[in-house]
């Protein structure tokens, strides 16, 4: 893979990925759970960007911003994004708060991309930890950009004007909607393979300079929720669990399906 | 002050979404608690039979809100409406389907309205007296509280969470016809795609084992298959990371976006249980979950639980039924 510079005149399509970084969850040996250092980038944005990635190739033209928000270690999914093929990397510097919630996450973005002209803008559907699937939409309505959820197939007009998409429904029903330019899409998994980073890539990204916005200077909104408090569910059904060495479980197990009627 | 729960019914092609009664069950509840009323609106274009429906088995008043241009649902349409339908109201909740529509305008509509927004809510707390939302999170591993702080809070509510409830009172609810035109300029139906995949393997099935993340790069898929086999009707499922990761076609997925399914023994191998998953088969009638990770939520919706390296576990089943078979022979 090569990098090729395209002048300003030259680039037709301005894309914008948002990368949310994510912790790992570890175990310890007593059982309790804890947060490791080992920030990955959320798997959805990844198809995202896989996505964008992809488009750039098909249309030429185009350019590929990867953003994240986040604390300094946050840069990984950054480096990770240019070992892709990102052109660019974009780093909002925030402090970490899991819980400041998808309005003031995509305040934030909206601050920053609001007079950068991007035409497309790609993200996961969801985020892994939280789950909300809200940053994506609330940044689409901020842009005043036509938005889709749960996109499963991309096909930009060759007039860089429109986006054909299929959302992906319950079941596996797709609907098909044509969105004129700019557009929002939030990217659903299975969309496409996310390639590996290529090593000269990978050196490449460590040496390039993230562009890196304080926090601060993009505002502050009023919060409009707060988390107070998490907890472990509790359980739904009155199972058991099977005890003693795996040999003796499996003899369980099968004593369970014959006496059950399954075999 | 008494302000109202607005409940914003999901329909598709002339029927009633059974989300919609789920969100009665849940806006009762929180109704009861805060003693606020409950409004129901309907938006599209042939909405008149869908009203009168949903008066008739609730007994509150439905907003009709009619547009020419929403023949099918579009997310710019139901913003504008909506927005246009709350101006100088000032609604304390607005409950709509956790589903792949009502995420979709949700978030949006929050911006609008200056309102919070909370997704995937499965219940609510009043403790403290402070009220706040119950949602899971780092894939179901954990619930979180969140209270809301605006006037106005949007909320997707969980399907398969609330019973769905019809009363039938003797005299229906109002209902209130309001006509607007407006155009959606810059997105586009074009039309449904009904899924490709072939599911009905799965939906015929007694007896299903289902594959997830722990299978690992897939050399343990062969005793997957082996041990579907020992059962009669069975089949082979998978959790959707499996079927993105191309370890087994789309037709094999069980899930909000695949197959619901609700056979007699569902054997869940390496499957960690996110809301998605448990959501397409959470009606089966006896599960049984082998996980390394005994806090993984499948673990909290099983019968039995079995805390093992499926890899290695599995084929440990298929020996001790094999040799069971010729024991049998043998007497």
């Amino acid at each position: 893979m090569y990098w090729i510079y395209l002048s300003k005149r030259e680039v037709k399509m301005k894309i914008l990925v948002c990368i949310k970084p994510v912790k790992k969850q570890e175990k310890r040996e007593d059982g309790s759970d804890f947060y490791s250092e080992d920030i990955h980038m959320n798997r959805f944005d990844e198809y995202a960007l896989e996505e964008a990635l992809q488009i750039r190739e098909t249309m030429g033209k185009t350019t590929v911003d990867a953003l994240t928000l986040g604390p300094k270690y946050a840069e990984q999914v950054l480096k990770r994004g240019i070992g892709m093929g990102a052109d660019r990397g974009i780093h909002l510097l925030k402090e970490d708060d899991p819980f400041r919630g998808p309005y003031y996450t995509a305040f934030l973005i909206a601050e920053y991309a609001k007079d950068k002209s991007y035409d497309l803008i790609l993200s996961g559907v969801m985020s892994e930890d939280l789950m909300q699937g809200q940053v994506g939409p609330m940044l689409g309505e901020m842009l005043s950009m036509n938005c889709a959820t749960a996109v499963i197939t991309t096909r930009i007009f060759s007039n860089f004007s429109t986006v054909y998409v299929e959302r992906e429904l319950e079941g596996g029903v797709r609907e098909k909607w044509e969105l004129t330019l700019p557009a929002l899409l939030t990217i659903q998994t299975g969309v496409n393979r996310p390639r590996y980073p290529a090593l000269s890539q990978l050196l490449r990204a460590s040496n390039q300079k993230m562009e890196v916005i304080k926090g601060e200077r993009l505002g502050s909104p009023l919060a409009r929720q707060v988390v107070t408090n998490t907890a472990v569910p509790d359980k739904q059904r009155r199972g058991s669990t099977l005890q003693g060495s795996s040999e003796e479980k499996a003899e369980a197990l099968v004593k369970i399906f014959l006496e059950k009627g399954f075999l | 002050m008494k302000r109202t729960i607005y409940v914003i019914a999901e329909h598709d092609d002339g029927n009633i979404s059974r989300i919609t009664w789920e969100l009665f069950a849940f806006a009762k509840e929180l109704g009861d608690k805060k003693a606020f009323p409950i409004e129901f609106l309907i938006l599209g274009d042939d909405i008149n039979g869908m009203a009168k429906d949903i008066a008739g088995a609730t007994g509150k008043k439905v907003n009709a809100v009619h547009l020419s241009s929403l023949n099918y649902y579009s997310s710019q349409l139901y913003i504008s409406a909506l927005e246009a339908f709350f101006l100088g109201l000032k609604p304390a909740f607005i409950c709509i389907g956790h589903t792949a529509r009502g995420t979709d305008f949700a978030p949006g509509l929050g911006v609008r309205l200056k309102a919070g927004n909370i997704t995937a809510v499965r219940g609510f707390s009043d403790d403290e007296e402070r009220l706040s939302f119950i949602r899971l999170i780092e894939n179901g591993r954990r619930m979180a509280y969140v209270s809301p702080l605006t006037d106005t809070v949007i909320l997707n509510i969980q399907p398969g969470v609330y019973k769905p409830i019809k009363y039938f009172p003797s005299s229906p609810g109002p209902i209130f016809k309001h006509h607007m035109e407006l155009e959606s300029e810059s997105t586009c139906f074009k039309g449904i795609k009904p899924t490709g995949r072939s599911t009905r393997g799965l939906t015929e099935a007694e007896v299903m084992v289902a594959v997830g993340n722990g299978i690992g790069e897939g050399e343990g898929l062969d005793h997957i298959y082996r041990l579907a086999d020992i059962f009669p009707k069975s089949a082979v499922a998978g959790s959707r990371i499996v079927c993105d990761r191309g370890l087994l076609a789309y037709g094999h997925q069980v899930g909000i976006t695949g197959a619901t399914v609700s056979p007699s023994l569902y054997i869940a191998c390496g499957i960690s249980g996110s809301s998605q998953h448990l959501a397409g088969m959470s009606d089966t009638e006896f599960i049984v979950a082998i996980n390394t990770d005994a806090d993984a939520p499948i673990m909290k919706v099983a019968d039995v639980c079995v805390q093992e390296d499926m890899t290695e576990f599995i084929p440990m089943v298929i020996d001790v039924f094999t040799k069971s078979l010729s024991n049998d022979k043998e007497e």
